[in-house]
């Protein structure tokens, strides 16, 4: 089944003087586990997002629609990136989200894609 | 007993172990339970009890499965339906000994990507096939809200893609105490009113589901502990209600009326977990529960030893409920003006019910001989709904008190 790890990070984190060499440290997590899941053969794709200042909102409210300025959710976290794996389980899913390099405070949703034709 | 009830019985043992292989083989918690009723219809239809009723079950169950996927697969063909005629009467050759994949179905049950308060009403669903109404009763919750709880817990599991493999031993620990905690809710509900108004069929089936933990994971010391707790605990039955249906505290008991064969199991359990050395807080609780035990054997209480095991358990678990209990116990050691002057640092506030707190403040009162004080707690505790059988000892203790 295939999986969408949506990645949402507190963004500060990468900001004032640390914050360079932090964002480098993640991404080279990343790197190394986009690694680790080719070496295992498991198919998987994934983008980062640009921040979460740089998103507009499109809202409807029965068939009305506005435009806002800003990420849909209202936290302190933003929506960074995401991957989409394909394995056996959501146990398994799981086990790589636990992986994710998230230095601050974050939180990873996993949620099996619905399948083609189901 | 008769041999209908004796093979109703039969059923509900062979249950546990029967639906774990069906949902081990299936691999749909659904499918698994409805074969494993049809089957058991058609089991308690036969004129003959059959010899190896969990055998005759499984095998019964998975031809009731494949039929029941066969028949929402729409693809029936006229071969397969003759193949299907009913042959359960003839079944002669039975399977090899049933897999025991009873933990299999506990850790998927216990799954901690399912909602906490649905973990346990789950297991006691499918594996011990309690009915909805009657777990909803555990959880003080409506038999609506219940069911749908079960049922959001079976979609995810079905939705999400949950693993139906015996997850590898590194994950055991994290799912351990998803299912202990479970188990521990599920006995805490069962027991703290008393029995007064509880099904005995329900803490049973919480006895059992510790106990089959236990045994299918004997090297993990704090499984052990909440067995011996449970089991404990349940030694008392017989002796917690007198026969107006008021409850009897522990220290009242009649301890002629507990039950030695569970206080010497959960003796055991304790001294095997105790070779890991490795102490947590079910094994405390259980040590506490073993020391009071004591008392029908020798006909003392060990309270410097309950102290201490109270001290170590406020170490691990710094609940409210932990620092009452210890008051209770440092009045039988210092006295009970120092039990008083610990009570009154408790903020009551903060206790899941207060009840406890007021109770434990009378009875510490009426000992000190302020017997208006003493009433005015009963009066606090009576005022918070207590359940029946604690109810009437409550009402009682106030009658006594007021005449003296």
């Amino acid at each position: 089944m295939q999986y969408m790890l949506l990645i949402n990070e507190d963004e500060s984190i990468y900001e004032g003087e640390n914050g360079a060499k932090l964002m480098e440290e993640t991404l080279a997590g990343h790197m190394a586990l986009a690694q680790k899941l080719t070496e295992k053969g498991i198919e998987f794709s994934g983008e980062r997002l640009k921040p979460g200042a740089t998103a507009t909102t499109i809202k409807w409210d029965h068939g009305k629609q506005s435009l806002h300025d800003g990420p849909f959710a209202e936290t302190h976290e933003e929506l960074g990136g995401f991957y989409i794996i394909d394995v056996a389980s959501l146990d398994e899913a799981l086990d790589w989200a636990k992986m994710l390099p998230i230095p601050g405070r974050g939180a990873i949703e996993v949620r099996p894609v619905w399948p083609m034709g189901e | 007993m008769n041999e209908a009830s004796g093979l109703a019985a039969a059923i509900a043992r062979a249950r546990p172990r029967v639906v774990a292989a069906l949902a081990a083989h299936l691999r749909d918690l659904d499918a698994a339970e409805d074969a494993f009723a049809e089957a058991t219809a058609a089991c308690l239809a036969l004129k003959a009890s059959p010899d190896n009723p969990p055998a005759w079950l499984l095998t019964v169950a998975k031809r009731k499965a494949i039929d029941a996927i066969r028949r929402k697969q729409a693809e029936i063909r006229a071969v397969d339906a003759a193949a299907m005629v009913n042959d359960m009467a003839e079944i002669i050759q039975l399977p090899e000994p049933i897999p025991d994949e009873r933990l299999r179905l506990i850790f998927i049950c216990c799954h901690p990507a399912l909602a906490v308060e649905a973990r346990a009403a789950l297991a006691m669903k499918v594996i011990c096939g309690l009915p909805v109404r009657a777990i909803a009763k555990v959880f003080v919750t409506s038999e609506a809200t219940m069911f749908q709880r079960i049922t959001r817990a079976k979609a995810k599991i079905h939705g999400a893609g949950v693993d139906f493999e015996l997850p590898p031993r590194k994950a055991w620990n994290e799912r351990l105490g998803a299912v202990l905690l479970t188990l521990e809710l599920a006995y805490t509900v069962a027991y703290q009113d008393a029995g007064a108004d509880l099904d005995p069929e329900l803490s049973g089936e919480v006895a059992r589901l510790s106990q089959m933990v236990a045994e299918l994971l004997p090297g993990e010391a704090e499984a052990l502990g909440l067995a011996a707790l449970v089991a404990l605990v349940r030694s008392r039955e017989a002796a917690r209600v007198d026969g107006d249906g008021a409850m009897v505290p522990l220290s009242k008991q009649d301890t002629s009326l507990w039950d030695e064969t569970l206080i010497e199991r959960a003796r055991a359990w304790l001294d095997d977990a105790a070779k890991f050395g490795r102490t947590g807080p079910y094994q405390l609780m259980a040590s506490i529960q073993l020391t009071h035990a004591r008392r029908a054997f020798d006909g003392n209480t060990d309270w410097e030893t309950i102290l201490v095991l109270y001290d170590a358990l406020l170490t691990v678990r710094p609940m409210p409920t932990v620092w009452l209990n210890r008051a209770v116990a440092l009045a039988n050691v210092e006295g009970v003006k120092a039990a008083l002057e610990e009570i009154e640092k408790l903020p009551a506030g903060q206790l899941s019910s207060a009840r406890p707190f007021h109770a434990a403040r009378a009875d510490l009162l009426a000992r000190a001989g302020d017997r208006a004080g003493a009433i005015s707690a009963l009066d606090a505790a009576l005022k918070l709904d207590p359940p029946r059988a604690e109810r009437l000892y409550l009402e009682r203790k106030r009658f006594d008190l007021d005449r003296s």
